[in-house]
């Protein structure tokens, strides 16, 4: 936050009149003042454009990961609407960034195929986000199959936690 | 002597039935100077596990001592068909050298002498005398037993190493650590350089190891994915599964000129690309609506089906004739799943089912297809397994921390 303090210039005029006769007058025309403009000042800076001051991080967390159904890559509804917040976020505060989608698998098969599940999955996406009027050029994809869990119980709340896209910004 | 109920058949995809009982007995005699007991136990335990996977033996479990030369074998040792007696001992420049003899009906029948430089990589020597044993029986080789299995193993988010280690995983040597490298795959036969993908930089890239010089270089990336999964026999050709748009094919990749060529067009996926042959390959593709194996003739448009069993079939690998593919026996999200590796002929229509349970991936087989290696993952705990085809047995070797990402033999 910044405060600008203005200070007035004591100024104090004397004026002397033409007679030499007459008393001196000493008026003080203006008396001294100190000025607070600070409050004004930071609406204004807090105002003018909030996710300019936002970290890279602080608008990672606000895309929100993508989870998947069981062996499956298509988008439902509750899917669509998270990709309809990002691309926003990629129109407006982090248009200056490009994003990585990080296409993840749950732990039942280690091999390539898995793999390529989480890249179709991170494809999904990268075709929605583009769809909605990101550039494609913005995007990359990587798939780290189920290299990168969040989750590592056996439960089927867990296996779900792990089937899903993430979204990384790119400097 | 009876030493098989059936002679192990021309067809492996038929399961081989023997009675336990009618192999011939072996015994050990440990006649080690130098070495302290805990050590002497560790590769009396080795050597077992060797002997055991020979399945040609019989192999008693129990330790027995006896001097190098003496003329008789120890009392309880009578009655075995045959008797292994070694010397281990340490020379003057802290060498492991050993000495080792069959003994059968009181003569010796072979002998032979060993030495590696470190105590430490004394399972290399129990895996030289089993198959020197299996050559002196004149059975068919067990050259793999000597290769080098390349490994990657997840030790956290993001995080793993690249192992290289024997094939019963008891000395491992990490040679990669730290970054996210995955899916190791031997450059060449000599095994003296591989390939792996990292996937720390822009987009995963392929690079290219040589263990002597231990250079380190980038051979090509690719948005997406990127995984060497087949190298040709003379190592000039790889298949590759790329997704240079996005989209995950197989290429073929020419290491002398650098230039890769797309081999499948499937809006799918297709991955797991194998060398049948020069100009044949296998691959898993989802054309059908799930993962299935299909073979492809090089520089045609010629795909086939070649399994049609299982609804879910997502890994392979094929030597010959022989495809061993992986698949989900199960199909169920809220509950744990099973995973068998089966074993097909392309000259007939039997599958061999050579797991019965866990989940069973990534089987690679050996360069002669006389064994198949596969990961058994069970309960948060890997192991490499090693099926032996003709005599119908699986021998499971566990892992001591992280899980098994991708392994080549």
């Amino acid at each position: 936050m910044k405060s600008i303090v203005l200070s007035s210039v004591v100024v104090a005029l004397l004026v002397f009149s033409g007679c030499s006769s007459k008393e001196v007058i000493v008026q003080e025309i203006q008396a001294v003042e100190i000025e607070t403009i600070a409050a004004e000042e930071r609406i204004v800076n807090s105002g003018m454009n909030p996710l300019s001051h936002m970290s890279m991080s602080d608008i990672e967390s606000e895309l929100l990961t993508v989870y998947f159904d069981f062996d499956k890559f298509s988008i439902n509804s509750k899917a669509q609407r998270k990709i309809t917040k990002a691309a926003e976020l990629g129109k407006t505060g982090a248009a200056s960034y490009n994003v990585k989608l990080e296409g993840n698998c749950d732990e039942w098969g280690s091999d390539e195929y898995n793999f390529a599940l989480g890249l179709k999955r991170a494809r999904s996406i990268k075709k929605a986000l583009v769809a909605e009027g990101i550039e494609a050029s913005r995007i990359s994809m990587v798939s780290y199959g189920e290299s990168n869990p969040v989750c590592e119980d056996k439960t089927q709340e867990c296996y779900s936690k792990n089937r899903r896209v993430d979204f990384k910004l790119l400097p | 002597m009876l030493i098989f109920g059936l002679t192990f058949a021309g067809d492996a995809t038929i399961e081989v039935i023997k009675k336990v009982d009618s192999l011939p007995s072996i015994g050990l005699e440990d006649a080690s100077i130098n070495y302290g007991d805990t050590f002497k136990l560790k590769f009396f335990k080795a050597l077992v596990a060797d002997l055991n996977v020979l399945s040609l033996f019989n192999v008693d479990r129990l330790h027995r001592t006896n001097h190098y030369n003496a003329t008789d074998v120890v009392v309880d040792n009578k009655d075995m068909n045959y008797v292994l007696r070694y010397k281990m001992y340490e020379d003057n420049f802290g060498a492991l050298n050993m000495d080792m003899k069959i003994i059968k009906k009181g003569k010796n029948v072979f002998s032979k002498n060993y030495k590696v430089s470190r105590k430490n990589i004394y399972m290399f020597i129990s895996h030289a005398i089993a198959y020197d044993i299996n050559e002196f029986m004149e059975e068919p080789s067990v050259a793999w037993m000597k290769r080098t299995v390349i490994f990657s193993r997840i030790v956290g988010p993001k995080k793993s190493e690249i192992v290289i280690s024997d094939y019963t995983l008891s000395y491992q040597n990490v040679i990669i650590k730290g970054g996210f490298n995955v899916f190791p795959k031997w450059a060449n036969k000599e095994q003296n350089a591989f390939y792996y993908t990292s996937l720390d930089g822009a987009k995963p890239t392929l690079k290219h190891v040589d263990i002597k010089t231990r250079k380190v270089s980038s051979v090509i990336s690719s948005d997406g994915m990127m995984v060497c999964s087949d190298v040709s026999r003379d190592g000039k050709i790889l298949l590759l599964t790329m997704a240079i748009k996005g989209q995950p094919d197989i290429y073929t990749y020419n290491v002398a000129s650098k230039k890769y060529k797309r081999e499948t067009t499937y809006g799918g996926i297709d991955v797991n690309g194998q060398f049948m042959d020069k100009n044949h390959i296998v691959f898993i593709s989802s054309r059908l609506g799930y993962p299935n194996v299909f073979s492809k003739k090089l520089d045609t448009k010629e795909i086939e089906q070649m399994v049609y069993y299982g609804r879910s079939n997502s890994a392979c690998s094929s030597n010959g004739e022989y495809i061993v593919y992986k698949a989900r026996e199960t199909s169920n999200a809220f509950e744990r799943n099973t995973f068998n590796l089966h074993l097909i002929s392309l000259k007939t229509d039997f599958i061999r089912r050579l797991t019965v349970s866990g989940v069973n991936e990534f089987p690679r087989f050996s360069e002669d297809g006389d064994a198949i290696l596969f990961i058994k993952n069970y309960d948060n705990q890997s192991s490499i397994g090693i099926i032996r085809l003709n005599y119908n047995k699986n021998y499971l070797f566990p892992l001591k921390y992280g899980k098994v990402q991708s392994m080549d033999w």
